[in-house]
């Protein structure tokens, strides 16, 4: 197998949106800075953020960030870390008037004005988004307006290379990377002062655009000694059975429903809160979706036909692929989205762990940093916004650590030892023959995707799942084969996610209560001995678990109500 | 998912194949775009966006994946 080296002062992992603003950050910073952008992906593709709608939560000059503040504690049942969110926002509005300032365009009122406009979010008091002029394309243009920037400052990015394990050196600091080039199989190293890890969550290739996200950023690091939390909380969202939709942040606060087979707002059936009964996170709904379905009442359905009048300008794709979405399903489908009701359900997405890092995105690991998702934030429930939001500001305020970090740092030789041993390892399952890796995937997805294991979960039904995964890691995974480097790729992205689906079922198994996106059937209220955080880390080759304590005494809003409370389900 | 290139109206600049975020599409030896690991299309339109010539037509069905509750849909 060819071989290419590169040396950077920085090294950035992935190309979303945490890191394009790293790498903007950098050379902000130091313009002399060399910075290299990699992904797995395209060249600079920009990551999720390409896919999503382009709305930002922002705090706005005439607002309080104590009153947004509040509504977390509350919505995250005490779960939030209040100095991070505090230090995070604080720089929302100097992000939303950089975007405009490179050309992005946000809807505003007849006045020009777009405070009038915030969407707010999860009956929520004060957090809200704020979206895009032209709905359809608006996280496109935040990309490319970011891309245009970084090719300006002289930012370096190679596409299609898959980064697999991070090399130290004696001293256990990071001082670089190897990988491969998923087109024609290439060996990679990277010798680099350090690295920005900004990969995302893990998850399951579900058919939310997160096709990408599959935890080998998270799973390299926690091999390399860095810790990561929240693992026991899991994205599962409500989608389109056979399409897919971006906009459900919108569509239920401006008065789309879900409704069950007999056309009921079935959450009424699980929340006394009629702020709440339709406009939710999807944890809530999709908890209620599953009890509905179990107790006879499926399928569940959107129905569009209950928005307010008025608010197309909000809703209604108008370019990019949300255009040619509404269209293909009307023309070619028979589906009119906004006349008819279509059948949605649950689907997991992605475990909300992420990597443990000082409030500036340093792991425990020296010359390792984390950036947006793959630096977990939020304990399972999602406001609109936040994560354009929370994945600029992390980055920046990564790439400004980092450029404090590399003053002192010398770029240093790889141990040719243990590259060698990576080496030798990443192309293993190249040409053998073996059990391709989609077949595990769906293996993986099958255990995942049981409502009393995304959801609804219980002990006997994690143990349960828990022996299915052990099996198959024993009987499936050692017989993966690859057989070009495409299929490399996806080998690779099978192993990580097999990883984190079995941090998200050991991490639900200890957390015996529920709170914010983990709901216990066999503990199904909250426990005051459990207001902390829950934190893997390696130890003797095995997944160990501590806590850590939410210092809600020494935090501005003290925990008074849980969000959680609002719903009842058993 | 990726349904269809069009061989009559693909001219091969290879725009797609470099978008696709999931290395779906690839250049075949005649230097036509085709759909060389269809498994993998997220169904996000972003290679039908960029075609010049209006080549891919991407249906808005995505794959069919494991249901949260096999038996009830």
């Amino acid at each position: 197998m060819q071989e290419k080296q590169y040396k950077t002062d920085v090294l950035i992992i992935g190309a979303g949106s945490a890191g394009l603003w790293a790498a903007h950050s950098v050379k902000v910073q130091n313009p002399d800075t060399n910075v290299l952008v990699v992904d797995k992906g395209p060249e600079n593709w920009g990551g999720l953020m390409s896919a999503a709608g382009g709305d930002l939560d922002v705090v706005m000059p005439d607002e309080k960030i104590e009153d947004w503040l509040r509504d977390w504690v509350y919505y995250y049942d005490g779960l939030c870390d209040q100095k991070l969110h505090e230090k995070l926002f604080a720089r929302s509005y100097d992000i939303l008037q950089q975007y405009l300032e490179w050309g992005c365009e946000y809807l505003t009122d007849e006045n020009g004005d777009m405070e009038t406009v915030g969407v707010k979010q999860r009956g929520l008091d004060h957090i809200k988004l704020y979206v895009t002029k032209i709905k359809g394309s608006g996280g496109l243009r935040l990309v490319n307006a970011l891309v245009k920037a970084i090719t300006a400052e002289g930012v370096e990015s190679i596409g299609r290379t898959l980064i697999t394990d991070l090399v130290k050196n004696q001293e256990g600091r990071i001082v670089g990377a190897v990988g491969f080039d998923t087109i024609d199989g290439t060996f990679i190293t990277i010798q680099a002062k350090a690295v920005l890890l900004a990969t995302g969550m893990g998850g399951w290739k579900s058919s939310y655009m997160s096709n990408t996200e599959t935890a080998e950023g998270l799973e390299m690091a926690f091999r390399a000694g860095a810790e990561l939390r929240n693992l026991e909380f899991s994205r599962v969202w409500v989608v389109p059975k056979l399409f897919g939709w971006e906009g459900q942040t919108t569509l239920l606060p401006l008065g789309a429903r879900f409704v069950n087979a007999r056309g009921e707002n079935f959450m009424e059936y699980y929340t006394n809160n009629p702020k709440l009964a339709g406009n939710t996170d999807p944890h809530y709904t999709a908890t209620g979706m599953c009890m509905e379905m179990r107790a006879g009442r499926g399928p569940i359905y959107l129905d569009t036909t209950t928005l307010q009048p008025g608010k197309d300008a909000v809703v209604m794709p108008k370019m990019g692929w949300q255009l040619i979405n509404y269209n293909r399903l009307k023309d070619d489908c028979g589906i009119d989205f906004f006349h008819q009701k279509t059948e949605w359900m649950p689907q997991p997405l992605c475990s909300y762990g992420g990597l443990v890092t000082d409030s500036d995105g340093a792991t425990r690991v020296p010359g390792l940093y984390a950036a947006g998702r793959c630096r977990s934030i939020d304990p399972g429930v999602y406001t609109g916004g936040f994560a354009l939001m929370t994945t600029a500001v992390t980055g920046q305020i990564a790439g400004e650590a980092i450029t404090e970090y590399i003053r002192n740092v010398e770029i240093e030789q790889l141990d040719s030892a243990a590259v060698e041993e990576y080496r030798e390892k990443l192309y293993a399952p190249l040409g053998k023959p073996g059990i391709n890796s989609k077949e595990v995937l769906r293996a993986v997805q099958r255990i995942a995707y049981a409502y009393d294991v995304c959801l609804v979960k219980s002990e006997k039904s994690l143990n349960n799942a828990l022996h299915q995964l052990e099996t198959l890691k024993q009987e499936l995974v050692p017989n993966m084969s690859a057989a070009d480097p495409h299929y490399l790729l996806k080998l690779k992205e099978t192993e990580a996610t097999v990883f984190i689906t079995e941090c998200y079922i050991r991490a639900s198994l200890e957390r015996k209560e529920s709170r914010a996106g983990h709901f216990r059937e066999d503990y199904p209220d909250h426990a005051d001995a459990w207001l902390k955080w829950l934190i893997c880390g390696l130890k003797d080759g095995e997944l160990s678990f501590r806590t850590e304590d939410v210092p809600i005494d020494e935090y501005k809003i003290p925990l008074t109500e849980y969000y959680q409370d609002n719903f009842k389900y058993v | 998912m990726i349904a269809k290139i069009d061989s009559e109206k693909c001219i091969g600049c290879g725009v797609c194949v470099r978008t696709c975020p999931l290395d779906t599409i690839r250049l075949s030896e005649a230097g036509q775009a085709k759909i060389a690991y269809p498994e993998d299309c997220m169904t996000c339109f972003a290679c039908e966006m960029v075609c010049p010539v209006g080549a891919i037509y991407v249906h808005p069905f995505k794959e069919i994946l494991p249901r949260t509750l096999s038996n009830m849909y």
